[in-house]
């Protein structure tokens, strides 16, 4: 099926795969605000995209490498509010009352934020378990670079990791 | 494994999220009141705009240069319409690298992988930069304009005034042409010469392709 057929189509592929997007979106902007407005754009971005659409990739290969260059792009400009909140062309977030509960679940969204972008993106989908193969093609990088940048991304997760629990 | 464990806890709480009007939202993509919201607010869309006035206004300058040209081929204004030919060339270039720069942002698809898409974005805006140091090297030209045969064969304040002012600006133009680039760009005059927003974020772009061409390097295990 193309991702696009009709808006319901499209719609039950969002839904499917909100989680994704808003997971993105958390490590991308710190800002609620930003996270709203940021969701909405790599929405639209699909949407915009879906055209294109290779079937040689997976569906979801295709949905990360548009949501994450979404989220690069939108995180590296200087930006202004688009839509007000209210506004019925204004997508609305409902986080969860405690979003991030314990105090080592902040340190490790501190410390993922804290990396550069692309290392962000890769160790996004290392922690979604994709294979090498899946991250060389949506970063578009050989699976032997992934491989060595990957390794040493988590090390310094997990010394940044550590040093917040101290 | 620790991090993984930790990542698990982690997905379940924003698994919690949920976006409320995510259903209306989508049904109303095609409408044209969003598609419009939307357009406007793509940012890539709107730096091609802004190139797009920027073509406008040079290919305004472009004729006017061509008509200045076309009425000084003679020999008495040979120096007037040198320069123009000059400062012509350096516009002509300008606008053909705006227009290039709008046929990179519509090549962007941001489909394709994470590292050809950062670096299209990147060149984007550092190409500014680039741009910039090659007008430089129309300055010496800005003051060829009023040369002739006449004052320089007659008056010696050509030699000790006009002349040097000509050298000067060349020696500096070529300065700036060599030595504008991102590895100077924490030296104070760089930063004097490129302060603002604008620049700010045009510099970042430089520095974020190094860091691009840096990260598709393989990296020894």
């Amino acid at each position: 099926m193309h991702p696009t057929d009709t808006e319901q189509d499209f719609l039950q592929l969002i839904l499917a795969n909100k989680g994704i997007i808003l997971k993105i979106c958390q490590l991308y902007c710190p800002d609620r605000a930003d996270r709203e407005d940021l969701t909405q754009d790599i929405i639209y971005q699909l949407w915009r995209s879906a055209g294109r659409y290779n079937k040689e990739y997976r569906f979801t290969t295709w949905m990360y490498r548009v949501a994450l260059n979404t989220a690069i792009s939108f995180y590296r400009t200087d930006r202004q509010r688009t839509t007000l909140p209210l506004s019925p062309l204004h997508l609305t977030i409902e986080e969860a009352a405690d979003p991030i509960g314990t105090e080592r679940l902040a340190g490790l969204q501190h410390c993922i934020q804290g990396l550069k972008e692309l290392d962000r993106a890769l160790i996004l989908l290392y922690f979604e378990e994709k294979t090498y193969q899946d991250m060389a093609e949506i970063m578009g990088l050989s699976e032997t670079n992934v491989a060595t940048r990957l390794s040493r991304v988590k090390e310094k997760l997990k010394k940044c990791v550590q040093s917040q629990v101290k | 494994m620790e991090l993984t464990n930790l990542w698990k806890q982690y997905d379940q709480t924003l698994e919690r999220a949920n976006i409320l009007n995510l259903q209306s939202w989508v049904l109303h993509l095609q409408t044209l009141e969003l598609l419009k919201t939307e357009k406007a607010k793509s940012r890539l869309r709107s730096l091609g705009n802004c190139k797009k006035g920027m073509i406008v206004i040079g290919i305004l300058w472009v004729a006017f240069l061509i008509f200045l040209l076309a009425n000084s081929i003679a020999v008495s204004k040979i120096f007037f319409a040198l320069s123009v030919a000059a400062v012509l060339g350096f516009s002509i270039y300008s606008v053909l690298a705006y227009v290039w720069h709008i046929v990179l942002i519509d090549e962007i698809d941001n489909s394709e992988s994470l590292m050809e898409v950062q670096k299209k974005t990147a060149t984007l805006k550092a190409s500014t930069l680039n741009s910039t140091r090659i007008l430089f090297l129309q300055t010496p030209f800005y003051s060829t304009f009023f040369w002739n045969w006449q004052w320089m064969s007659h008056d010696p304040k050509f030699w000790y005034i006009a002349f040097p002012v000509t050298l000067l600006l060349t020696a500096a133009s070529i300065w700036l042409y060599r030595n504008i680039d991102i590895r100077n760009a924490d030296k104070k005059w760089f930063k004097m010469l490129f302060s603002g927003k604008d620049w700010t974020s045009v510099i970042r772009a430089m520095k974020y392709l190094d860091e691009i061409e840096e990260y598709k390097k393989d990296l020894p295990q």
